[in-house]
């Protein structure tokens, strides 16, 4: 069943999403124009205060999100298609803030070559790059999804994260 | 204002403004009460510190900076996407709030220029002091929130509105449509600027180093408010179009970002010397006044609330804390009665007291906003209990 999200503008202040849980609870997320989250939590819908807030950095809400939505653990429908995928991995790797590649097309990179990990997706803010090129460029905080080996997994996120690349990114 | 002194100012201000933020109340009080002190009226014994060119310079730049802020802040597109409530909300509200304020208006100044300006400083509640008590009181996650929010935007553009005549206005009926084209004709050509010229403005900002970045940004700011200030419309409007027209490009953020603490630095020292000027002295004249506009504040801001909350289908409790969180009155208040006390048409009498009137009028309603603020939920489960059928299932 879809959510009845609804979202309203806060002027001076940010935005509020708000729903109500299936046990007749209210939940209030508020991103504030500072990057700073708030979550308010109504035990029913219609109290007065809220029985909790949770105040969060941008970089613990992003981690909470990512717990919460299924991105960092992986959830089980990505297991079974594992499954499917017979020998073949996919898996999700974060690409580290110090990582020579960024600012790298995934072909000057060469990662595929090297390790034998195909980078299929990006995940990163606003848009996920789905079907990744071979010009697309590595950027902070991405997210990369990779088909290989059980194997090859370890080699690439050691090269993602210390290189050598031919050509350093910025 | 010598180096010294202005050392001293920002410690008191630091000081007062620390205390008031232990007690849960505003800066903006606080800030005004320091001027009070050190200022030339009474208390004479702390008399430390003379209103001077300087300190107008000062206090100019800070409304500029406040009403750049409070333009950028602003956007037709994101005022209409606030929704229903801005219209329906804000209509009641003006009605009610605007129409009280007359009343004490007229009863001060009689039929006049400086009733209508008073009108407009006991409507105008304050953002600052609603948002920060709807923040630290934890009230974003309510609905009435929404409410709340959706008037101030609407005060804000009345006000603004009002800001273009607060500084000439008054005078010959000829004199007036005069400042009215000029008015229209400077927010015409403000809005055609942020219409057509946001894009050139932004490749140029985005290109530009970080020192000419500022340099810049701050030249468009200051020139808009000196035009403004030149055709006799008060640089508070043309900071506030400099702001407009910024806030489509896509440097706006960074340039919240950058002039952030400007803002922050000359807003403390713009209430300050505002505080400089009362005359506890005028209290006498102006005390049974400012009583006067706190109690049909309370009502007003209390009934205002009550209806636009059913309207706006709100419990009771609901709209009681929309009302509430709407009482206290504090930046457009005192940048109205600043504005309109370098008015030459209005009597000098009339100068003096609507700035004594301001002053101790926000110290009181920004006090007792606040504390009730605090306690509206705690007094609306008292007042308006669950009805009947609930404590039945209960």
């Amino acid at each position: 069943m879809p959510v009845d999200l609804r979202e309203t503008r806060l002027p001076g202040v940010g935005v509020k999403y708000t729903f109500r849980t299936a046990q007749g609870g209210r939940v209030a997320v508020i991103m504030h124009v500072d990057g700073q989250r708030e979550i308010y939590f109504y035990r029913r819908a219609d109290d007065d205060e809220p029985t909790a807030v949770i105040e969060l950095h941008d970089d613990e809400a992003r981690q909470l999100g990512a717990i919460i939505g299924g991105a960092y653990e992986r959830p089980k429908i990505v297991e079974e298609l594992e499954m499917a995928l017979g020998e073949l991995h996919i898996e999700w790797i974060p690409v580290p803030d110090t990582s020579p590649a960024i600012g790298l097309t995934l072909a000057d990179a060469g990662l595929r070559a090297r390790t034998g990990v195909t980078v299929i997706a990006i995940l990163r803010d606003p848009e996920p790059v789905s079907g990744a090129q071979p010009g697309d460029v590595f950027q902070q905080g991405d997210t990369l999804v990779g088909v290989g080996k059980a194997g090859q997994f370890s080699a690439f996120r050691r090269m993602l994260a210390e290189g050598p690349f031919e050509t350093e990114g910025v | 204002m010598t180096l010294a002194e202005l050392a001293l100012t920002v410690a008191v201000l630091g000081a007062l403004g620390l205390v008031a933020r232990r007690l849960g109340l505003s800066a903006i009080p606080a800030y005004l009460l320091a001027g009070l002190l050190l200022g030339p009226n009474e208390p004479e014994q702390l008399a430390l510190i003379q209103p001077s060119e300087v300190t107008d310079f000062v206090a100019q730049l800070g409304i500029v900076f406040l009403l750049f802020f409070l333009g950028l802040e602003f956007s037709l597109s994101r005022a209409t996407r606030t929704g229903r409530h801005v219209v329906l909300g804000g209509a009641v509200d003006l009605a009610v709030n605007f129409g009280l304020g007359l009343l004490v208006g007229v009863a001060a100044f009689g039929f006049s220029f400086a009733a209508l300006v008073l009108a407009a400083c006991v409507y105008v509640s304050s953002s600052a002091i609603a948002v920060k008590g709807l923040i630290d009181f934890r009230r974003l996650g309510d609905d009435e929130t929404d409410l709340v929010l959706a008037i101030l935007v609407f005060e804000d553009i009345v006000v603004a509105f009002m800001l273009g005549f607060a500084a000439a206005g008054g005078g010959e009926v000829s004199d007036t449509l005069v400042l009215v084209a000029k008015a229209l004709g400077f927010i015409t050509v403000g809005l055609a600027a942020s219409r057509w010229l946001s894009g050139p403005i932004d490749r140029t900002l985005d290109r530009l180093p970080l020192e000419f970045f500022l340099l810049a940004v701050f030249g468009l700011l200051i020139g808009s408010a000196a035009v403004a200030d030149e055709l006799g419309l008060s640089e508070a409007i043309g900071a506030l179009m400099a702001g407009i027209v910024l806030s489509e490009t896509s440097v706006r953020e960074q340039i919240e970002e950058r002039f952030f603490s400007f803002r922050d630095i000359f807003a403390a020292l713009f209430f300050f010397v505002f505080g400089l000027s009362i005359d506890l002295g005028a209290i006498g004249d102006v005390g049974w006044l400012v009583a006067f506009a706190v109690a049909l504040t309370l009502v007003g801001k209390l009934a205002g609330g009550m209806v636009a909350g059913s309207l706006g289908s709100f419990t009771r409790r609901q709209s009681l804390n929309a009302g509430v969180a709407l009482v206290a009155h504090g930046e457009f208040t005192i940048i109205l009665a600043q504005v309109a006390s370098q008015n030459p048409l209005l009597e000098p009498a009339q100068r003096t007291e609507l700035v004594a009137f301001a002053g101790l009028y926000v110290l009181a309603t920004a006090t007792i906003g606040l504390v009730l603020m605090k306690e509206s939920k705690r007094i609306g489960r008292a007042v308006f209990r669950p009805r009947p059928t609930l404590i039945e299932e209960a």
